[in-house]
Parts: C-alpha cells; sequence; structure tokens
C-alpha cells in the first residue's frame, strides 16, 4: 500500500519533526476521500431518518378539536362583583369584574397545567401546585407562573340584538346595564396577555 | 459390543457399573454447567479448603463461562468489607433486575390505556393473588433503589473514587442515576389516578419550557401524543417505563460496570500512596477470591435486602392509590415523590425556564463534570477538605430545596379548605384525610357536629349537641326577632342541596361509643377549628355520613363561619388585636358556609400512614 508520507520525504519529514513538532498529513488518495463521502451521506441519512421519526411520533390532532365555540344563554352572567362562574367541560371560568365587564379565562394555569382553584375566602384564584394565585380577572398576582391567566374570545349579544366582540387585547366587555341574552365563547382563539397585566 | 451404534452411557454402565457410571455422569455435567468445576471442586470451596486441581478450577468459571465472564475472579481484600463501598454497586444491579422481574409480572395483569388502568390497579390490589404484594414491592423497589443509588453516587464522591481514571466512570453512573430516577417518574403515570395525571402534567410541562420555543413545544407533544395528557401520553409513557428507558439502562450498567472492572474496585484512599491507583496490582495475599466468597457474600446481601423489603411490605407500606384521574380537578397538595421535591421547591421560586430547565441542567452538568474539575491527586479526606464541603453545601441546598417542596410551602390555602382538606385528602405518600382509613362499619350514617367537643366536660356532650339542634332552628342571633328572618338549618340545607345533598330536616347526635375512630376524627375537627379561630370567627362543623348504596358511603364535611375581612390572603386586625368581621350593608356579621365530600366503599383500602 502506498505510505501516506513518500520515502522520499521520510527524512525532510523527520527533520521537520525534531525541529518543530508538527504533523504532516498529506492530501486524500481517492479510497480515503471516497470513504468520506460515504460517511457524510451515512450521516445524512442518519439524520433523515432522526427527522422523519420525529415526525412520525408527533401526534395528530385538529387543532380546535378543544372546545369549539360553546353557546351560553345570558342567564349564566354571573353577578358583578361575585365569584366567578366555572364551566368544566371548557376548562373556563366566567367573571364579571366590577366597574370592568365580562371576561372568560382559561383556567389552566400559565405555570405548568394545574387547574387553579376559585378560593372564594380570599377572592382570588389559588393554584394548589405551586401557589401561584390571580385576580378574578385573571390579573397575576404572585406566584412563580410567567404571566396572567389566558383569555378567550368572548362575543356577547344582547337583548336589543346588538352583539360586542371581545377586542384584540381580551379586555373585558363592559355591560353598561344592559341584559344578556347570549354569550358565545370561541376556545379556539386563545388570547395571551402579554406579562403580568 | 454396545446396544447403539455409537459409545454411549450404556456402554459406561456396563463397563462400570451404574453406581459408578451415574456418578461420573453427574459429575461431567455439573462441570460443564459450572463452566470449569465438577463435584469435589465445589465442595472443597465450600469446606474452605484450598483447591486440589491445577490449573485453579474456581477460576474456571471466569474464563470460559457466560455469566462470570466479566465478575473479576478475585477482589481485593481491603473492598469486601461493609466499607468503603456498603455494597451499594452490587445492591443498585441488583434493584435493576428486581424492578424488572416484579416489572414484568405486573405487566401480565396492566393494560396502558386510560379506559382501563385504572380497574386493572384496583384488580391488581384485590383480585390476584399476591397481587398487591408484588404492586407494593416494585413500588418500594423503586423508591428503594432511588435512594440506594444516590447513596452510592455519595459514597463515590465521598470517597473520591471517581479520580484518575475513573472519570468516565463516573460519568456513565451520573447518566444511569438520571434514568432511574426518569424511569421512576415514568412508572408514575402508569395507575392513571389523581396523583399520576398530575403529576406527569407538571413533569412533561416542565419539559415544553426548555428553550427555544419549538423544541420545547414539540418534546411536549412528543410526550403527551395531544394537546392533553391522555390515551396517547398514557401509551407512550409506557413504551418509555418498559422498553425504552430500561434498554438504555441496561447498555449502561454494562457500559459503567465494564470500567469498574478494567480499573477495578478503587481501595481505600488511605491504603494506596497518594496519586497512585494500585486497584488493579493485587499481591497474592490480599486476594479474596470470587468462588465462593464474594459469590456467596453477594448472595447474602441481596438475601437480607429482599427480606427487608418482603418485611416491609407485608406490615408497614403499602402503595397508595388515590381515586380515578380527573382532568378537570387538580387536588390540592400534589406532591412530587420525595426524590424529586427539590424540583419542585425549585419551581415555586419563579420562572419555569430558570428553575425547570436550566437549574437541573446545570446540576447534573455539574455533577457529570466534577471528576474533570477536582483532578487534586489525594483521595484522602484530610487533604479533601474543599471538595468535601462543597459536597455537604450541595446536599444541604438540596435538602432545603426538598422542603420548599413540600405541599405546605408556599401553597396557602383558606383556612376552611386547609381543615377540610386535612380531613379529606387522597392518600398520597405518606398521609392521608383523617377520615379516609376509619374502619367501614364505624361509619355509621348520622349527623355529628363538633359542638359535641367544645365542651370541657364529656358529660355535657349530649346537651351541647341537643343545644345545637336548638340553635339551629333559629335564625341568626343579630336578626333574631325578625319576622322573615331564615333559621340557619334552613340556610344549611340549602347549601347542602346545592352540594347534591338533599336532606329533609337536621338532626345531629353524638358519635356512636362504637365508632372510636369517627370519634377521634370529629374531635381533632374541632381542634383545627379552635387553632383557626381568627379566620374561622364562631365557627362549627359537622360530618354528615349517608348511605348512598348498599356498601357505598358519602361522607359531608362542612363548616360554618362568619366571615373576616381579607386583605391579600391575611386577616386584618383592629386596634385590639381582634379580626375585623365582613359586614353586610345592615352592619351584620356574614355568614359563610363551605363543605367537601367524599365517597367510600367497603373495599376502599385506605392504610393507616407508617407509624400512625
Amino acid at each position: 500500500m502506498a505510505s501516506v508520507v513518500s520515502a522520499e520525504n521520510q527524512a525532510s519529514a523527520v527533520a521537520r519533526e525534531k525541529a518543530a513538532p508538527s504533523v504532516v498529513v498529506a492530501t486524500p488518495n481517492r479510497r480515503e476521500f471516497l470513504y468520506y463521502i460515504w460517511g457524510a451521506s451515512l450521516a445524512l441519512l442518519l439524520g433523515e431518518a432522526s427527522a422523519g421519526l420525529i415526525w412520525f411520533a408527533l401526534p395528530r390532532f385538529k387543532e380546535g378539536t378543544f372546545g369549539g365555540t360553546f353557546v351560553m344563554t345570558g342567564d349564566k352572567v354571573p353577578a358583578a362583583g361575585s365569584g366567578p362562574t366555572r364551566v368544566p367541560e371548557g376548562r373556563f371560568w366566567m367573571s364579571n369584574v366590577q366597574d370592568e365587564g365580562f371576561v372568560v379565562l382559561y383556567g389552566v394555569c400559565t405555570h405548568l397545567g394545574c387547574l387553579p382553584n376559585w378560593v372564594d375566602t380570599n377572592f382570588r384564584f389559588e393554584c394548589p401546585c405551586h401557589g401561584s394565585k390571580y385576580e378574578v380577572n385573571g390579573k397575576y398576582i404572585e406566584g412563580p407562573a410567567p404571566r396572567s391567566l389566558d383569555r378567550f374570545e368572548t362575543t356577547l349579544v344582547f337583548a336589543d340584538g346588538t352583539q360586542v366582540v371581545q377586542n384584540a387585547n381580551g379586555d373585558p366587555i363592559p355591560l353598561e346595564g344592559r341584559t344578556v341574552s347570549e354569550i358565545r365563547i370561541n376556545t379556539g382563539k386563545r388570547i395571551r396577555r402579554a406579562g403580568k397585566v | 459390543m454396545s446396544v447403539l451404534p455409537f459409545p454411549s452411557f450404556l456402554d459406561d454402565i456396563k463397563e462400570k457399573g451404574l453406581k459408578r457410571a451415574v456418578f461420573e455422569g453427574v459429575n461431567e455435567v455439573v462441570e460443564r454447567l459450572t463452566a470449569g468445576m465438577n463435584l469435589q471442586d465445589i465442595r472443597e470451596a465450600l469446606r474452605g479448603e484450598a483447591p486440589t486441581r491445577k490449573p485453579n478450577p474456581r477460576l474456571q468459571p471466569h474464563a470460559d463461562g457466560f455469566w462470570l465472564h466479566m465478575r473479576p475472579s478475585y477482589f481485593h481484600k481491603s473492598v469486601t468489607g461493609v466499607y468503603p463501598e456498603f455494597r451499594l454497586g452490587w445492591l443498585s444491579t441488583y434493584f435493576v433486575f428486581f424492578e424488572t422481574i416484579t416489572g414484568i409480572f405486573l405487566m401480565v395483569f396492566y393494560t396502558p390505556s386510560p379506559d382501563v388502568a385504572y380497574a386493572n390497579m384496583l384488580a391488581i390490589m384485590s383480585n390476584v393473588p399476591l397481587g398487591q404484594f408484588v404492586r407494593d414491592l416494585h413500588r418500594l423497589g423503586a423508591e428503594a433503589m432511588v435512594l440506594i443509588v444516590t447513596l452510592h453516587m455519595l459514597r463515590t464522591f465521598f470517597t473520591a473514587s471517581y479520580k484518575k481514571p475513573r472519570q468516565f466512570t463516573w460519568a456513565t453512573g451520573v447518566i444511569l442515576v438520571f434514568l432511574t430516577y426518569f424511569l421512576s417518574f415514568s412508572g408514575y403515570l402508569l395507575p392513571w389516578d389523581q396523583l399520576a395525571l398530575w403529576a406527569v402534567t407538571i413533569g412533561a410541562s416542565m419539559f415544553e419550557a426548555t428553550p427555544p420555543e419549538i423544541v420545547g413545544t414539540n418534546l411536549n407533544l412528543l410526550l403527551r401524543g395531544g394537546p392533553e395528557m391522555g390515551a396517547n401520553g398514557l401509551l407512550r409513557f409506557y413504551l418509555l417505563h418498559v422498553l425504552a428507558v430500561p434498554a438504555l439502562l441496561f447498555v449502561f450498567t454494562g457500559v459503567h460496570y465494564y470500567k469498574v472492572i478494567v480499573h477495578g474496585h478503587s481501595l481505600p484512599p488511605k491504603e494506596e500512596n497518594i496519586g497512585e491507583d494500585t486497584a488493579k496490582r493485587v499481591p497474592l495475599d490480599k486476594r479474596v477470591y470470587f468462588i465462593p466468597d464474594i459469590l456467596t457474600s453477594e448472595i447474602m446481601w441481596i438475601g437480607v435486602t429482599t427480606l427487608i423489603l418482603v418485611i416491609l411490605v407485608t406490615w408497614f407500606f403499602h402503595a397508595p392509590l388515590e381515586s380515578h384521574a380527573d382532568p378537570q380537578i387538580t387536588p390540592l397538595g400534589t406532591t412530587a415523590p420525595w426524590y424529586f421535591l427539590w424540583i419542585q421547591g425549585a419551581l415555586k421560586l419563579g420562572d419555569k425556564v430558570l428553575w425547570g430547565i436550566i437549574f437541573p441542567t446545570v446540576y447534573v452538568g455539574f455533577l457529570l463534570v466534577w471528576p474533570y474539575i477536582d483532578t487534586a491527586p489525594s483521595r484522602r479526606w484530610a487533604h479533601r477538605r474543599l471538595q468535601m464541603t462543597i459536597g455537604f453545601l450541595i446536599m444541604s441546598f438540596t435538602v432545603v430545596l426538598s422542603y420548599m417542596g413540600l405541599a405546605e410551602f408556599g401553597v396557602v390555602n383558606s383556612a376552611d379548605i386547609t381543615v377540610m382538606h386535612h380531613m379529606t385528602m387522597e392518600p398520597a405518600h405518606n398521609h392521608m384525610g383523617t377520615l379516609r382509613p376509619i374502619p367501614f362499619e364505624q361509619l355509621q350514617a348520622g349527623m355529628y357536629t363538633t359542638r359535641e367537643f367544645a365542651v370541657e366536660d364529656a358529660a355535657e356532650a349530649q346537651s351541647a349537641v341537643a343545644a345545637f339542634n336548638a340553635e339551629l332552628e333559629l335564625p341568626p342571633p343579630w336578626l333574631q326577632g325578625q319576622a322573615d328572618a331564615q333559621p340557619v338549618g334552613e340556610m344549611v340545607l340549602a347549601y347542602l342541596d346545592t352540594q347534591h345533598l338533599p336532606l329533609t330536616r337536621l338532626n345531629f347526635t353524638t358519635v356512636p361509643s362504637a365508632s372510636p375512630e369517627l370519634r377521634e376524627v370529629v374531635e381533632e375537627f374541632e381542634h383545627e377549628l379552635e387553632l383557626k379561630e381568627t379566620e374561622l370567627h364562631n365557627a362549627w362543623g359537622v360530618v354528615i355520613i349517608t348511605d348512598v348504596q348498599e356498601n357505598l358511603k358519602r361522607i359531608d364535611v362542612m363548616i360554618l363561619w362568619e366571615d373576616v375581612v381579607i386583605e391579600n390572603g391575611k386577616v386584618v386586625f383592629d386596634a385590639e388585636g381582634e379580626p375585623v368581621l365582613n359586614r353586610d350593608e345592615n352592619g351584620n356579621p356574614i355568614i359563610r358556609m363551605n363543605s367537601q365530600h367524599i365517597y367510600i366503599h367497603r373495599d376502599s383500602q385506605y392504610f393507616a400512614a407508617p407509624g400512625a
């Protein structure tokens, strides 16, 4: 087999070694080069296989399979300033916040996914897992949660036929004394509050 | 001359006689099965005599046999005692196999589907002979395994056995610890009870916090198999638990143990010169041969360990099972198992990316690279004061974080919920609601009140209860005299109706004398209410037991009290240090009620907590 360092260079290589220790490597020959190409193709294959396997293992589900739009009659609106009403099937709470209006809160803690309980005595949500606390409108009070409770886009239909859709910020819809005939809650559209507001 | 066309056993019988031929036949079989030791060699070894054959037949099984090929044929005398290794490495290996075997037996009766998993658990616990036994062994074995491998790691740290050339062995060991913890975590979900569902929901959410966001989200989806933890998630965790992680565990155990053998068991620090590693060069007079001494010692150790586990499981420890997983309700007091409490404590500190991902990664990473940081040549304790200090500091830090992880820390609750929770909570790791372990026969249907125990003298209990009944027929004191004031009893009935407990009338009695454990619980209830007097002003509590079905009872616990002004979760006091009552528009106190209920079946198995 052809040695990497040919005979003529051997002496000078040794001399160079003695003078300043350094590694002398010749350019790859065809066999070595082809091995490198083959190795790269194997690496590519492995990479593709891994990506394919991950794609295989990712679950398939329809976005919005969870929930859809809930329609509730207007009498379900809680009294202003009282505690929120729980809707377990939708995992949300409906709050009528004094001086602010009607808002629907997604009942999953923004920390690690537990369901905070409404504690009437303290008039706030308290998460049983790590102690995150939120006010009746979902605003963050304290705890390890990174932000306030998320909200669902809500449409209120009033008795006089008008409709009011919640704004993009998810601010509560003021009731202004009007009677609500229907509440439409779109659980496919979750509004994340920016920060702890 | 032979009966068969080739030489055979029958020829031997003809030549030597039956007895001799059989003996020689058995001898040869034994020698083949043991890969080198015949009956006389075995007897000599067991009698403690020197081997008579050459080469030493006790070394042949190591050279020729599969099972012993990786085990050393001799150990250094100094590592055969309890110190310095405490046999923890051997016990760790044993627990891998112990858990595998008990796990395989459980697999016979378990299917990883939310529809049947919980029923399977109930069947294993009550309908399979020794089912509860095997399940308890598996659960206790898991906790013991976590403890043993952690102790093994601590031992290796303190005897500085991770130093050159064993750094890589230590690194594979850290990986094994991590795999052990993950095995325990993935097994947690399988019973599909409340603890399983919510502990794993939290755990999977932690993975979701991995930065960058696309990695975290997809990691979470891969684990859960869907937007929430459900059937897909259960199946995936099951596969992780019984296939993927055990496979990794076996591979890494092989790598780890091979490195241990290649370098040899490190000697006690003071027996080596500093900086030297002489473990592989064992002088002849210091050798203790594997057959028979080490082999019998190992068997004895795992025999004693198994005995301890069996004793614990028979009398002291029973794996808990909470109620069926309910995605709508997160129970109060979901705790991680004790070895994950430190993470739970860290999570209470703040940002889940920092404390859930970055902190544990740094923690484990620090452990992994420690041998490459601590390169000081000496393994002796006197020369390692700094390293030992660091070790103790990290252990203390972990203990403090674990305390913070407890359910009681940082997760405050209103007083009424705390008191009721104490009575109704699901069985967690070492405690459960006081109502649950009461024997079924003592849960006599009736209505019982804490007023019975609010009097000093036990003789006055009857009249106290009678006075309570009378009090309920009247409106609250500040409304008496008003025409249409509602009696307190009616308010209570209306409230209980909203809790789906329709009663026609209230009639409280003293707790029957045949129910001493129930009496204890109600008495403790009264004490708890007294302790929380500031928040629960003028409170009384009741326990109402109703027969729902033939073998099913419902227990309602209710507290009625006068509302107190609370700001930011704390009671507001007036100038005299008395709590300020919340008053309505007429200046009258406001009555509050809260209740919880649980169902107890005759076959519900609630084991009293150890030591209780």
